[in-house]
């Protein structure tokens, strides 16, 4: 690990001042279950660590029935995860924090660092950055290891996948980021909050250096039932092959509205807009093979990754039979 | 259903037992503890032959060439190895111990025996003496013998067979296998210890069901090196991913007649035949390569005729 100034505000404003302008001069630690091993492995190397965990506006969890939820970007996934009133009245993100098969990491990863970790390609943590190159020049995933590269919005350069656990279940609940930076707070649909990098450059979420990720507000879930599915390989810690969280309005024995969005299947976590007019105004299961369909058409699958389109199918339908047979 | 047998004849052995006049007692050789309790099973063997308690017995293992050489820990053939060599010692340095103190219990040797933690004459208790008392007739001298492996025979022999029987759920939507139970019967003749035997079991089991579903060296075939050298990328069962685990150590006076064979290996022969045998008995349909991943057993799904038939 490279040498670095330690810095521990316990302002927001404090904080921000102690920012870099660009990308990687400083690094915010919160859990620190990402920057540490990016910090040990040279991937990033801050002149200066600027540890947020004292602030106290970033903490807590708030819920009323009427305002919905606000989560500080420093609850842990464990304090998420057994929330009564995260269970009861979002249980995709409960369930999508619970996906994280280690005690230790949700003990102490965040909400917010689980939303801005880095991207787990085996590439990009081999020090290959977002766009491995050859020396020739040839594109290293594509003609390479790409079993759990994206199989949707893959046109390129990129084609990592976004490794956010809570992001699906946020984008789904149509939760909102706030930031906050030097002017002050801005909102951003947590839909908007993730990019695809075009540049080495660039990072993968609409975060400016000088800016902190403060809260999320979900809104209130009344009417509504998620559920968050993942396909994971293993019961222990394992990133998901595939992972799908729903949000559903449910009118009698029908869906009336749904958003619809996969994980780990593109390097931003992926809305299926057309699927989710299949499911609205439907009821059966029928509409649900179909909406997985629809969901998965796009899908143009790398070299050794085909198989994620199915099992991206697969999540999103039993998310989908999950929120209806049980959610809240 | 999966089968294995394997050699495990002990390899070439020399111990040195030393019984000094206070009565302690020391084993020395070349040898090596990866972890399988060889350690362990050298003191079991050699307070066996002296009716004394393990930890009454010090163990000097590992520093050649202070200790006399003892072969490389490889191809499961520590253990009859060390055993066998430690127990001729130690039977050759009991019979110098009878004869020093046979005419102070006024017997010949052979007439003697040991007793937890005495020297008696067989199956007279009023003529006995305590272990220390017996060893300080040494005087001044300790008494030093060395003992070799002597071979297949009596103390050890080759050749252990095991069967594994694995039931597993396969999903056939994702091609993810979950182990339901895993269960190993082994031979490998004279069991020293059965705790420590039965884990060299165990823990072939979890390595069985590791290398079987999810271990894999992933290289990149343009840069040369591998991408998933860490444990976040390299997979590797937790508690949750190997289901429930039985051992039965197959253990009968003909097996006990057989001798030490050595262990270490043999049960991880078998694990992936027992799975994947399972595996293709759930879905109709062989997966060829191990790790059965959920990529390879969807393909072996799909070859079949897909998911539906």
């Amino acid at each position: 690990m490279k040498a670095f100034e330690y810095a521990s505000p316990t302002t927001k404003e404090q904080a921000v001042s102690l920012l870099g302008n660009q990308w990687g001069e400083t690094e915010i630690l919160a859990g620190g279950t990402d920057l540490l091993s990016l910090m040990k492995e040279y991937l990033s190397t801050p002149k200066r660590v600027v540890n947020v965990k004292e602030i106290k506006e970033f903490q807590g969890i708030r819920y009323s029935p009427g305002a919905g939820l606000r989560l500080g970007a420093l609850v842990t996934l464990e304090e998420l995860m057994d929330h009564a009133a995260v269970k009861k009245e979002y249980p995709a993100l409960a369930q999508a924090a619970e996906g994280v098969r280690s005690q230790q990491i949700r003990n102490s990863g965040t909400v917010g660092g689980d939303l801005c970790q880095r991207p787990r390609c085996w590439y990009f943590r081999n020090g290959f950055g977002y766009f491995p190159k050859g020396e020739g020049g040839e594109d290293l995933v594509i003609n390479g290891e790409n079993q759990y590269h994206a199989i949707l919005g893959n046109s390129g350069p990129a084609y990592f996948v976004n490794p956010s656990s809570l992001a699906p279940a946020l984008i789904a609940l149509n939760a909102k980021i706030r930031l906050f930076g030097a002017q002050g707070w801005r909102e951003v649909e947590a839909e908007q909050f993730f990019v695809t990098p075009k540049s080495e450059g660039e990072r993968e979420y609409v975060l400016k250096p000088r800016e902190i990720l403060g809260e999320i507000l979900v809104p209130p879930a009344k009417g509504i039932k998620s559920a968050t599915y993942e396909v994971r390989q293993k019961e222990a810690l394992d990133w998901p092959l595939a992972a799908a969280s729903v949000a559903l309005k449910i009118n009698g024995t029908g869906v009336k509205e749904a958003r619809l969005v996969l994980g780990h299947v593109a390097p931003v976590p992926w809305r299926c807009q057309e699927a989710e007019t299949v499911l609205a105004g439907k009821s059966g299961e029928e509409s649900i093979a179909e909406a997985a369909q629809v969901a998965l058409k796009g899908a143009k699958p790398l070299s050794k990754n085909g198989y994620k389109v199915q099992l991206a199918r697969v999540a999103l339908k039993r998310a989908i039979l999950q929120a209806a047979q049980g959610g809240a | 259903m999966g089968f294995h047998t394997w050699g495990g004849r002990g390899h070439d052995s020399e111990c040195r037992l030393t019984i000094n006049p206070d009565g302690s007692v020391v084993v020395a050789l070349g040898s090596q503890d990866l972890g399988t309790g060889t350690r362990t099973i050298l003191a079991m063997v050699a307070g066996e032959t002296f009716v004394l308690p393990v930890d009454a017995i010090k163990i000097n293992i590992g520093q050649a060439p202070d200790y006399p050489p003892s072969g490389a820990s490889g191809g499961s053939t520590t253990v009859g190895g060390v055993s066998s060599a430690t127990r001729r010692a130690a039977q050759d340095a009991l019979d110098q111990l009878f004869a020093k103190v046979a005419p102070a219990l006024g017997a010949e040797a052979a007439q003697l025996e040991a007793v937890g933690g005495k020297v008696q004459v067989k199956g007279n208790p009023t003529k006995s003496l305590t272990w220390k008392q017996a060893t300080a007739k040494l005087g001044v001298t300790a008494v030093n013998t060395t003992g070799k492996n002597p071979g297949a025979g009596k103390l050890i022999d080759s050749g252990v067979g095991g069967v594994q029987m694995a039931d597993v759920t396969v999903d056939i939507e994702t091609g993810i296998v979950k182990m339901n139970k895993f269960v190993a019967v082994q031979d490998c003749g004279l069991v020293i210890n059965e705790k420590t035997a039965e884990s060299q079991v165990f823990g072939a089991m979890i390595m069985g069901v590791c290398y079987s579903l999810m271990e894999e060296r992933i290289m990149d075939e343009y840069l040369g090196r591998p991408l998933n050298s860490n444990m976040e990328f390299y997979k590797l069962a937790g508690i949750g991913d190997i289901g429930e685990f039985v051992v039965h150590m197959w253990k009968d006076p003909e097996q006990d007649g057989r001798g030490v064979i050595g262990l270490g290996e043999p049960p991880v022969i078998s694990p992936a035949a027992a799975i994947g045998n399972a595996v293709a008995n759930a879905i109709g349909a062989r997966v060829p390569r191990v790790p059965f991943t959920p990529d390879r057993v969807l393909a072996a799904l799909e070859k079949k005729g897909g998911l539906t038939s």
